[in-house]
């Protein structure tokens, strides 16, 4: 691992992932603070209840000004200045160029297309994808090519921005747009400066010419700024200089730390009591499966058998690893029997009719949470032919216990929306102990639009007395197949262990499923 | 200890014992009876049945209490596998058989028989068998997809009998039973347990199940 310092996912190290210490830099921030992207400085911690529903929009930031007065320096300002948050995305107007056809292509290669009218811009495109990131929805914005002018048939997927950053010329002009920002930023800079900005950019980064640029310049930049962009300045809420501007861009993120910090504590507020501490509590070993509106495998000799061999700390590896596989296929197979059926009748090759049924879902896919999720994929993958398998890397902070969200990576059907709304999806973790990831995974389904009775949760293990009673308040409809139900859940200090690298790490706080199978991943993986 | 399957009709044999018939398993056997589906999609499926019934066959093998200390120091009564076990498949078709039992069951043993029909006779006829040594001392799980008259797979009760297993000792295994099949097998071999995942309407006048799937073997390596 030497050199490699470029790994995305902090986890593994175990570093102490604190609120407080970003692992990425400031500095780092602002070099790779690239529009269109969710940039993320540290894990995304709970943006929602212990009823499961959200507790705050994304906090959206409108800027404004004319063609190169210098609203992306802004906002890379304010993100810089922000320093340690969990997710921002910086959004352009221009990915929302409407769709040209030959002939406006043929014009804009002329530099004879006017690019700076409101009409060029798809605004409800724009205000329909921001609406959805503003409220925790996926988006998928469309992609405009410089070089060929015109919108690609690809998307850029983007979920999760807890602050969103929209700037362009227009950005404040439709009125659909202004409504969904908490702050709206001018940027006001002299003609002059602009023009020489302009010219240096687009002869350097877009390969154009000097006398087309000003041909361009004159015909439309200019009446547009004018017309359009300039009068918008009355709608904003603070007006920046488009130079020296350090005051100001203080200022605003002075008032977007104040503004977040109000909706922390809020957030803090709700969870209050429902921390892992008090997740305990809610329960008792006396609740019986039953009343936990549970799947539980049939507990056949076989199913016994192998939960027998699974819970002895004596079973060695290959032993684990075949007999994990061996209960995770029973699992799945269990599972697709909550999935809906239709009529079919085929013709066997005997030549008569076989009335039978089929499996009546558009798409079907996994999401494994990592990395304990990972010895119920080869099931998943042994039951379903070819299964997309997302994934979700959600681990606690070592001091509050706290899930945090690391990384994500949803297959196709739970991107795209109008798919999601028809996906069924398999989600996977070995137990649900406090509950904590399972809560965050089903949250974050929910989020891009896959209704909670698609979703059926498998799992190896649930503690009676753990998390489930809540998850189940929270979600009632979401569907839970397990192995076995164990009575208790105990807090363990996980003491020192001795990395990779041979430097103690020190402790970190777990939640173990008694009798349970010990932490499953590890005896899967390591 | 009762194995898991559904309570059976009063003139299916009490030895039979067939797979909950779930929607999920109806529609697996309707992939697999589709003339149409491709061979890549008949063997995965047919594999998830495969599995399905050996799960069920390995319930009624005897388990022992036994109790072990978990990862947390906890101690839990569970139970613990007993008795040694092979497979035999008839060939062709039963062979198709052994990559979900071993899926199974790990690197276990596996004997084949081929029996073909006799010519002469029109009865079947033992051409080959290579069984484990000590076949004598474990539990079999007989696999051969489908029962249709039940002639081969009685023929392979006898080889393995007059190998020293005991009748109730034997467990067969199959996809598709006839009534016709079981009704024979089960009055000749009473003690012994039959799996099975599907009991089909009949025999056709070429002694084909209906609605069945075709030949087994032949869809499964040759189509």
């Amino acid at each position: 691992m030497s050199g490699d310092k470029l790994s995305p996912l902090p986890a593994f190290s175990r570093p102490g992932l604190s609120r407080t210490t970003t692992t990425l830099t400031t500095r780092d921030i602002l070099v790779q603070a690239k529009k269109n992207t969710v940039l993320k400085s540290h894990g995304r911690p709970p943006w929602y209840g212990e009823d499961g529903h959200r507790i705050s929009d994304a906090f959206v930031i409108g800027i404004a000004g004319g063609s190169a007065s210098g609203k992306t320096h802004v906002a890379r300002r304010i993100v810089q200045a922000l320093g340690s948050i969990p997710t921002v995305v910086i959004m352009s107007q221009d990915s929302f160029y409407k769709k040209h056809t030959e002939e406006q292509v043929r014009l804009a290669h002329q530099s004879r297309f006017d690019f700076d009218h409101p009409e060029a811009i798809d605004m409800e495109s724009f205000a329909s994808c921001l609406s959805d990131l503003k409220a925790c929805r996926q988006t998928n914005i469309p992609i405009y090519s410089f070089t060929e002018h015109q919108r690609l048939d690809k998307t850029k997927y983007l979920y999760g921005a807890a602050i969103i950053i929209t700037e362009g010329i227009l950005a404040l002009h439709d009125p659909a747009l202004r409504a969904l920002y908490d702050l709206k930023i001018f940027v006001q800079c002299d003609s002059d400066l602009m023009l020489a900005r302009r010219i240096k950019r687009d002869v350097t980064e877009r390969g154009r010419s000097v006398d087309g640029i000003l041909e361009q310049y004159l015909r439309y930049v200019k009446p547009a700024y004018d017309h359009f962009v300039q009068p918008t300045s009355r709608y904003a809420n603070i007006i920046v200089p488009g130079s020296d501007n350090a005051v100001a861009i203080d200022i605003i993120s002075t008032h977007i730390r104040r503004q977040l910090d109000e909706r922390a504590t809020q957030l803090r507020q709700r969870l209050a009591g429902t921390g892992p501490r008090h997740l305990v509590a809610h329960g008792s070993p006396d609740i019986s499966s039953e009343t936990l509106n549970l799947t539980l495998l049939p507990q056949t000799p076989q199913v016994k058998g192998i939960l027998t061999i699974l819970r002895d700390a004596e079973t060695n590896r290959g032993d684990f690893i075949f007999f994990t596989d061996r209960l995770a296929t029973l699992l799945v197979e269990k599972a697709t029997e909550e999935l809906p059926y239709r009529a079919k009748t085929v013709i066997t090759p005997v030549g008569v009719e076989a009335h039978g049924k089929q499996v009546d879902v558009p798409h079907l896919c996994g999401v494994s949470i990592l990395r304990s999720g990972g010895p119920l994929e080869r099931g998943l993958r042994r039951v379903i032919n070819n299964i997309p398998i997302g994934s979700m890397l959600i681990q606690s902070e070592a001091t509050s216990g706290e899930p945090l969200l690391l990384h994500l990576q949803l297959p196709v059907c739970i991107r795209q929306r109008h798919l999601a709304e028809n996906t069924y999806a398999f989600l996977v973790d070995a137990q649900i102990g406090s509950g904590a990831a399972a809560f965050m995974a089903i949250r974050v389904l929910l989020d891009h639009g896959v209704p909670q009775d698609h979703i059926i949760f498998v799992t190896f293990l649930v503690a009676r007395c753990g998390g489930i009673s809540m998850l189940q308040r929270a979600f009632p409809d979401v569907k839970i197949v397990c192995g076995a139900v164990d009575d208790h859940l105990r807090e363990m200090w996980l003491e020192c262990e001795e990395g990779e690298d041979e430097q103690p790490t020190e402790g970190r706080k777990v939640w173990v499923v008694e009798p349970g199978m010990g932490h499953i991943g590890d005896r899967y993986y390591l | 200890m009762s194995p898991t399957s559904q309570t059976t009709p009063a003139s299916v044999p009490p030895s039979v014992f067939t797979l909950p018939h779930t929607a999920q398993l109806e529609a697996l056997y309707t992939i697999i009876r589709d003339k149409t589906t491709s061979r890549g999609d008949f063997l995965f499926y047919s594999d998830r049945i495969i599995r399905l019934l050996v799960e069920e066959g390995l319930n009624h093998l005897p388990v022992v209490p036994k109790t072990v200390e978990t990862p947390t120091g906890a101690t839990y009564e569970g139970v613990g596998f007993e008795g040694h076990i092979c497979g035999v498949s008839i060939l062709r078709a039963g062979e198709a058989m052994e990559a979900g039992l071993r899926e199974v069951c790990r690197s276990v043993r596996i004997g084949k028989i081929l029996i073909q029909r006799d010519e002469e006779t029109a009865l079947p006829k033992l051409f080959y068998a290579k069984l484990p040594q000590d076949i004598a001392h474990r539990y079999v799980l007989l696999l051969d997809p489908m029962l249709a008259t039940g002639g081969s797979a009685m023929k392979a009760v006898e080889v393995l009998m007059e190998h020293g297993v005991p009748e109730d000792r034997i467990i067969f295994i199959n996809l598709i039973s006839s009534p016709e099949g079981l009704k024979s097998f089960c009055t000749k071999y009473p003690a012994l347990r039959v799996i099975t995942g599907w009991i089909d309407e009949g025999l056709n006048e070429k002694a084909y199940i209906v609605p069945g799937l075709g030949d087994f073997g032949e869809r499964r390596y040759c189509e």
